[in-house]
């Protein structure tokens, strides 16, 4: 790197790294709605905690069980949505969520291998479940058709993040520390813990 | 002035330059709840002493216990977070914090070798104790799932700390260590006791 070119590096990577968000009103944009069906769930820590225990299942179970569960579940997620928006009603069904992570933390914290077809049952029915509690961000000017594919997409690209991060921790060949199998086992409990305080939570209110 | 030094000066006036503040120290909403969540167990010393002398010991005891108690504590935690959630009372509370302290140090400093099942009975016995006080604070909570998740993470990393430092114990200064840290767990557990008793402090 030549003497003047320094300078200007430090201060370019200066420049990136202290970059803060733009405020650039990209929910008034075009697909402004889309980013909005995407945020949404991602501001919900029961949406957020459901879907990195079911990504955290699907992984720990294996590629070849796991891999309906990339389509199922966006597919469930419309499927609620759409559903709960022909109905107009929408449900946060807190007893519902807290019981679904209780049954995901206690197959994550037994090694359970179930099989493929009820992963994805469970995928379909939680993705459904979740998909019809994100209907009531839906106001009367929301481009229904964004939000619905803002949805499905991030509950794809969230699944497979957490799907490929487990596999990849989990699975590292013949030489994968027993360590990490139990570090998941552990998160798993922490999970049916979580589940069974927020279903205390929601009987008491 | 020295052409690095130059550079560092630039360096470090556009870093200054360009901060940004933090916003560290929310108190509302999900951050809030996270929060005082995860501090709820640290900031309480006899809670804090109980979690690592469970990951001592089960580092002590070795396998199954060592991945069996940081397992099984967070389930049975829950079912006394959920009394607590529904301020379902248990009898004297603090006490049998207190005692979890005690007898659990004890048994780290006397290296007591149980079976595995009455191991877990007492873990899980006090586990209840433990869950029943956070759960209690629950409701309150900016956030209540936010504050679940931190003080499930934050028993969860004691248990961790526990168990790095118990494995220690697989060389044999390090083994008197550990029981050393066991006798001073279930001496402050015994203070802790006897304030809640109103004989000390």
């Amino acid at each position: 790197m030549s003497g003047r070119s320094k300078p200007a590096f430090v201060g370019a990577l200066f420049l990136l790294l202290s970059a803060t968000t733009a405020d650039a009103h990209i929910i008034g944009a075009r697909l402004g709605d889309f980013y909005a069906g995407a945020a949404h769930p991602l501001t919900d820590l029961k949406d957020v905690i459901l879907w990195i225990a079911l990504g955290m299942l699907a992984g720990s179970l294996g590629a070849s069980g796991a891999r309906s569960v990339l389509l199922l579940f966006p597919l469930g997620l419309v499927v609620g949505l759409t559903t709960s928006m022909a109905l107009n009603a929408s449900s946060e069904g807190a007893l519902v969520a807290a019981g679904a992570l209780v049954l995901l933390g206690l197959l994550l914290a037994t090694e359970l291998r179930i099989h493929g077809a009820v992963l994805g049952a469970i995928a379909l029915a939680l993705a459904a479940m979740r998909g019809a509690a994100n209907a009531g961000a839906i106001g009367p000017e929301t481009n229904r058709l964004l939000f619905v594919a803002g949805l499905a997409a991030a509950g794809y690209v969230v699944i497979a993040l957490v799907m490929a991060a487990t596999l990849a921790f989990r699975d590292n060949g013949a030489a994968t520390p027993a360590w990490r199998r139990i570090a998941i086992r552990a998160v798993g409990s922490w999970f049916a813990a979580l589940g069974l305080m927020m279903g205390g939570l929601a009987l008491a209110s | 002035m020295s052409y690095r030094l130059r550079s560092f000066a630039l360096a470090l006036l556009a870093g200054l330059a360009l901060a940004s503040p933090a916003l560290a120290h929310d108190g509302e909403g999900i951050a809030g709840g996270l929060a005082s969540g995860f501090l709820h167990p640290l900031s309480g010393a006899d809670h804090l002493i109980a979690m690592v002398a469970v990951g001592l010991w089960g580092a002590q005891l070795g396998a199954p216990a060592i991945w069996l108690l940081p397992i099984a504590f967070p389930l049975v935690m829950a079912v006394g977070g959920v009394l607590g959630v529904l301020h379902i009372p248990l009898p004297a509370p603090e006490t049998m914090i207190a005692l979890s302290a005690l007898l659990l140090g004890a048994a780290v400093a006397a290296r007591l070798r149980p079976p595995i099942v009455v191991a877990a009975l007492i873990v899980g016995l006090f586990a209840i104790f433990h869950g029943h006080a956070h759960g209690a604070e629950l409701p309150g909570a900016a956030d209540p799932m936010a504050y679940g998740v931190g003080f499930v993470t934050a028993t969860g990393f004691l248990h961790g700390c526990g168990i790095v430092i118990g494995a220690l114990s697989r060389w044999p200064v390090g083994a008197r260590l550990i029981q050393g840290l066991g006798a001073m767990i279930a001496l402050l557990g015994g203070y802790f006791l006897a304030l809640g008793a109103g004989v000390a402090g």
